[in-house]
């Protein structure tokens, strides 16, 4: 496969933050982007023009993840600081803290409908958080993990998660189940692919692993890049035709998803590059880094 | 009226009239004059002197000072500062101790008080203050031509300060700094070592630098003329006003650090030019301010003062830097200060943690080109010649001679004389002893050819003095033995070249073919390997060979320039010789290796630990796993991923927030789940069932015997018994049993159903397996339904069934569980019911079929299913289904009939009597035993398999 059409040059660098950018996420429509780092931050950009918009302190430590709703009316973001924000996006105003977690939290997500904030944390566990009700209690619970979980992603009616005890488990809500698929390495992060069928694991062994999410069956790794101690982002580029990760040594990785062979790499920053997020259309990836730069590249 | 009275004069005292006098004075009169001191204790009242009772009972208002029994003031309680804080909120009144006292206490308290008089004033300021005042008044009365307050500097206060008077009393003189002699002797007395030191350590840095900036301020005032004046103990104080060039931006006199002076030593440091002392001063840093428990924390961002700094604080991003100045500082407490100055460059990069360097700096670092490079500067270094060899370089050249007329003789003197040169003027003096009778070497003598040789002899010199001046120098050093080459050698751990040599030397020419290979002996090893090798002995058995080894060893080890013949072994033969040195020079590295294979345990350890412990950092704890050989790659590859599949029952809110329906729905909430993996195959929906069934049997068993199905659902049962009773697990069962149901439920129905063989039990148990690996349960059910429907009237064993009352359940529950069970997947059901459409409709077809023939096909069911299960379990190897859910299911199995097995033995128990009863008619109350057992199992599988 060709790299055509792959971003390798540099529309803009957001800079902004003090300290290691640890997430970097567009929104639905990829016109707006939401880091959050170790500076305790959330901060909004228009990453297309290179635009500061807003900053969202409240965090007590840093910010790991960072999601917003559908409708850009609400983000939720989860830290150092065992909390869930729930905030709200026009006047950066904390509506919720969800309490709850005994250890930090990795990561978080909202539901379909953004009634739910699905956190993952270091404490083993997955909770659901209701953003409809005053309460501040989880609704669920799921601790069926052996160890911190990493990454969260939610489907219409699954829930799925990475840990580092190896496993990408699926909790499908609609059938009570929960399908664990043991990969044997700690997995870092999770990425669905756009058409929900495969999910994108990064393995703490410097591997990316794609999963069937039907039948478990390990359908592709991909290699090349460093990921060894630090949580860093994978996902798909919105095509589903390629995969993207970063790597500790500062690059950028695109794989050809059918034959895992490495079609791009680029160094985009000079320390570990911590978040990666593709655009929901165009060509267009975001990289974040510990060197506390965010940048867009184009094609 | 009242002037009128003003008017009236009055003598002596009025004569108080009997109805003036109060009754209580009348009182206190009489009570002084012991009026009433016979009352009772009780009754008698105390009075102060004005015969008012002050004292009043506890419950009437106790003490009284005269305000009506409330504080000795108008206002009672009320405080005197008190104002109504509604209006005025923000006015906050400023609280001291005066507010909350007395009068008298006040007045108490003011004796006690201290002040300062105005005789002690130690700095005058109070002095000054006064005079100013005193100026300010004057000037108010008298009119000024300046107008305005009188400017400071004019005023100056009449009195010396008390300091300035003690210091006076002291000895000491105004112009004078303060000083004590004694520190400024210690001073001196550093100040001097320290400069020796740097002198000794030969460091190209000019040596006022370092230490200077390293001392206190006001010291460095009197340091700079400190050599001056010894004999005066007092110096003169002259003012430093430029101590620190202004390098900032801040206001003059604006202290950035006042209250934190922990950062200006950093700032110190940053400076240009105090490079030194800001690395010097690196070290009560670490206990200071910001002394985390953790240098990794993450620069730039603190953490609450609230919060205690975790792990999770430590900064997993931080540079290598930090970490090799920790390293580096940890291990090496001794170490040249030449070392020393490698560290503020690396620590540069920390600073303080929990700061990081401003990316705009306010000051700008002052940058200098380095120094230009002169073209023609070659980079090569010239060892520097020695006085002798320069003396001889630099001597004028003889004047060119002819060579002699003997051709022989002309290179004999030009062979000799490249040799000299070459090896030095020993060679020329050795052949000359040597040759002193040989005419042939006259020339060395004066002789014949002498200027001829002297013309060769410096060409030669010229020509190889390029070359061999290492040597020479070498040699030169040597023989002039300057104290400095020796200090030096002192200094590069260079052991001194013998001086003897001289004299031992036998033929020259060899000495100098060997000179160079001994010169790489002459750099002894670091004391540390300079290990006494007394303690092996490698050559006990000749003492005179191991003396020489010993020597030889010395030799070795101590380095140094010595001849062949070492140890005075010349009776020797030169093969022997040698011989017996490659046998010294093997012995010696087996003892080295022995040594080291000794040490490298201990010292060896921490020598060479340092850098393999700081090479650490770098490496990964991955990159081991990474090498796993290609076998156990693809072995991992076939394990992984490994899919499992558990209950999850997601709580109903979420379900509605997630806007599904709730496959839990209506159903109690599950015990939580436990989390060991053994205890995870337990499933909830165990409990579940087995608490619903109750409520639902009734309904189920009503509807079903209502509908059309009626009858086909009592065989039916029976043949789904086999497959599907299994979801009860015996345990909840029992435990309902034990619960909501009598012994005598449990008579009847052991007495319909004496318990079975064991030995039959096994072999369910098997089949039960094989069924269960052979998978697809429901395929099963549609054939075993559809081979044995019983017809209308079989109704038999119904009846039988329904006399005991837990046996309905358990057919209701048959019925129902697999419905339960499946209903979250539409197609298994449709299949199902889809297969009881067909029960229904071969129903009719098979009407003669009888309850027995059900056994008889389920046996022939067994054995198919059992080949079908060898296949499986062969094939299964491979299989995603791993070998360890296959032990978990198999131990559960195990498990399952212990359960049921005691299941029996209480059964047993309770009923002896009937445990002769073991005919084949009772077998379907047995079977149902069976398969509960066995549909456990399947039931177990069903999960694994789904």
């Amino acid at each position: 496969m060709s790299a055509d059409g792959l971003p390798k040059n540099e529309a803009h660098v957001l800079k902004g933050h003090e300290g290691a950018v640890l997430t970097a996420r567009f929104n639905k429509d990829g016109n707006y982007c939401l880091t959050g780092g170790k500076d305790r931050t959330i901060r909004l950009w228009n990453p297309h023009r290179g635009i500061h918009i807003k900053t969202y302190k409240s965090h007590g430590r840093e910010v790991r993840d960072v999601h917003v709703t559908p409708d850009n009316s609400k983000i939720c973001s989860c830290g150092g600081d065992r909390q869930v924000f729930y905030w709200d996006v026009s006047t950066g105003r904390v509506i919720r803290k969800f309490r709850g977690h005994d250890s930090e939290v990795n990561a978080v997500k909202f539901n379909e409908h953004a009634s739910v904030v699905v956190s993952a944390g270091y404490d083993r566990s997955l909770r659901a958080w209701d953003c409809r009700s005053h309460s501040t209690e989880p609704i669920q619970i799921i601790d069926t993990f052996l160890d911190s979980v990493m990454s969260v992603c939610l489907t219409k009616t699954e829930i799925i998660a990475g840990s580092v005890d190896g496993t990408v488990r699926t909790f499908d809500i609609r059938i009570g189940r929960e399908l664990s698929d043991d990969l044997g390495q700690p997995v870092n992060c999770i990425s669905l692919s756009n058409d929900g069928n495969c999910v994108l694991a990064s393995c703490l062994d410097s591997t990316l692993r794609l999963l069937d999410r039907t039948t478990g069956e390990l359908l592709q790794e991909y290699k090349g890049h460093t990921c060894k101690s630090f949580k860093m982002d994978c996902c798909l580029t919105n095509s589903d035709a390629h995969v993207v990760g970063g790597s500790e040594d500062g690059r950028v990785f695109f794989w050809d998803l059918v034959d895992a062979s490495v079609v791009s790499s680029f160094r985009a920053h000079s320390s570990v590059v911590t978040s990666v997020s593709y655009h929901p259309t165009d060509n267009c990836v975001m990289t974040a880094s510990v060197d506390g730069s965010v940048r867009v590249w184009k094609a | 009226m009242a002037s009128d009275e003003e008017d009236f004069v009055f003598f002596g005292t009025p004569i108080e009239r009997e109805e003036d006098i109060t009754s209580r004075k009348k009182k206190s009169i009489a009570e002084a004059s012991g009026q009433l001191r016979t009352l009772a204790p009780w009754k008698q009242e105390v009075r102060d002197e004005e015969g008012r009772r002050r004292f009043h009972g506890a419950f009437s208002g106790g003490f009284s000072a005269g305000y009506f029994n409330t504080v000795g003031s108008k206002e009672g309680w009320t405080p005197q500062t008190f104002t109504s804080s509604r209006k005025n909120r923000a006015e906050i009144k400023q609280q001291d101790l005066s507010n909350f006292l007395d009068d008298d206490e006040k007045a108490e308290l003011e004796g006690n008080s201290l002040g300062t008089s105005m005789q002690f004033d130690t700095f005058g300021f109070t002095a000054a203050e006064m005079a100013r005042k005193q100026v300010e008044k004057e000037q108010n009365e008298r009119p000024s031509a300046i107008p305005g307050p009188a400017p400071d500097e004019i005023v100056v206060p009449a009195t010396d300060p008390i300091g300035v008077r003690l210091m006076l009393k002291m000895g000491w003189r105004r112009g004078h700094s303060i000083k004590s002699s004694k520190t400024s002797s210690l001073y001196d007395a550093h100040r001097e070592a320290r400069k020796a030191f740097l002198a000794l350590s030969d460091d190209a840095k000019p040596p006022v630098v370092g230490p200077k900036h390293a001392e206190v301020e006001d010291d460095m005032a009197s340091a700079s003329d400190l050599p001056t004046d010894g004999v005066s103990q007092f110096h003169k104080s002259t003012p430093v006003y430029v101590l620190n060039p202004k390098q900032d931006m801040h206001g003059l006199g604006y202290d950035p650090f006042k209250g934190a002076p922990e950062f200006r030593e950093n700032k110190r440091s940053h400076l240009p030019g105090n490079k030194e002392s800001g690395h010097k001063r690196q070290p009560p840093k670490k206990d200071g301010l910001f002394s985390f428990k953790s240098r990794n924390v993450a620069p730039g961002f603190g953490i609450g003062a609230l919060e205690e700094l975790d792990a999770e604080d430590e900064d997993v991003y931080a540079s290598n830097y930090d970490f090799e100045a920790f390293v580096e500082e940890i291990e090496e407490p001794t170490k040249l200060a030449i070392e020393d100055k490698k560290k503020p460059s690396v620590k540069q990069h920390g600073i303080l943690p929990g700061f990081k360097p401003a990316t705009n700096s306010d000051y700008q670092l002052e940058r200098f080109d380095p120094p230009v490079v002169p073209k023609d500067f070659v980079p090569q270094h010239k060892f520097p010649t020695t006085l002798e060899v320069n003396h001889k370089m630099t001597e004028l050249p003889p004047k060119d001679v002819p060579p002699p007329e003997d051709n022989s003789l002309k290179v004999l003197i030009e062979g000799v004389a490249t040799l000299v040169a070459r090896c030095g003027t020993l060679f020329e003096e050795l052949s000359r002893e040597k040759n002193q009778s040989n005419p042939l070497f006259d020339f060395l003598n004066g002789g014949n050819g002498h200027d001829y040789y002297k013309r060769k002899l410096w060409e030669a010199r010229q020509k190889h003095g390029d070359k061999f001046t290492p040597l020479l120098k070498e040699k030169a050093t040597q023989n002039t033995q300057k104290l400095t080459a020796e200090s030096r050698g002192n200094i590069l751990g260079e052991k001194p070249l013998e001086r003897s040599l001289a004299k031992d030397v036998p033929v020259p020419v060899t000495e100098t073919v060997n000179l160079q290979f001994h010169l790489s002996d002459t750099f002894t090893e670091p004391s540390s390997f300079v290990e006494p090798t007394e303690i092996t002995k490698p050559f006990q058995y000749d003492v005179a060979k191991q003396e020489r080894f010993e020597q030889y060893m010395k030799e070795k080890y101590h380095g140094g320039l010595r001849t062949k013949d070492a140890g005075g072994s010349s009776k020797m033969s030169e093969s022997a010789r040698a011989r017996e040195r490659l046998e010294f020079e093997a012995a010696a590295e087996a003892i080295t290796q022995g040594k080291w294979g000794k040490e490298s345990q201990t010292s060896g350890q921490q020598i060479l630990g340092v850098p393999g412990g700081r090479g650490l950092q770098f490496t990964s704890g991955g990159l081991e796993k990474m090498e796993v050989s290609r076998g156990e790659e693809t072995m991992k590859k076939s394990m992984f991923p490994k899919r499992e599949e558990f209950q999850w029952r997601p709580a109903s809110i979420l379900c509605k927030r997630f806007d599904l329906i709730d496959p839990y729905m209506g159903k109690p909430p599950p015990p939580p789940r436990s989390r060991s993996k053994l205890d995870s195959l337990i499933f909830m929906p165990d409990y579940v069932k087995a608490s619903t069934k109750e409520e639902k049997t009734i309904s189920n068993n009503t509807n079903l015997t209502g509908s059309q199905l009626d009858e086909n659902e009592g065989t039916s049962v029976t043949g789904v018994e086999d497959n599907v009773e299994v979801e009860n697990v015996e345990r909840p069962v029992d435990l309902y049993k034990a619960i909501f149901s009598d012994d005598s439920d449990d008579e009847e129905e052991s007495s319909n159903n004496p318990p079975e063989d064991p030995t039959k039990k096994i072999e369910a148990a098997n089949t039960t397996l094989s069924r269960l690996v052979a998978g697809d349960f429901l395929e099963s059910l549609g054939k075993e339904l559809g081979l044995e429907v019983p017809p209308e009237n079989h109704v038999k064993p119904q009846p039988t069934q329904k006399s005991t009352v837990p046996e309905i359940p358990q057919v209701s529950q048959m019925l129902h569980q697999p419905i339960n069970s499946n209903s979250h997947k539409d197609t298994t059901r449709i299949q199902e019911n889809s297969s009881r459409n067909d029960t229904s409709e071969l129903n009719h077809e098979k009407q003669d079929t009888k309850v027995k023939r059900n056994g008889s096909s389920s046996e022939d069911e067994r054995s198919r299913k059992r080949s079908k299960r060898h296949r499986s379990s062969s094939d299964g190897n491979g299989s995603d289904s791993s070998d360890d859910s296959r032990d978990r299911h198999s131990s559960r199995h195990k498990e399952r009939k212990k359960e049921s097995s005691r299941d029996r033995d209480r059964d047993r128990s309770s009923h002896g009597k009937h445990r002769k009863h073991k005919n084949r008619e009772s077998s379907s109350k047995s079977r149902r035993y069976e398969d509960n057992d066995y549909g456990d199992g399947k039931r177990e599988k069903r999960k694994w398999r789904d």
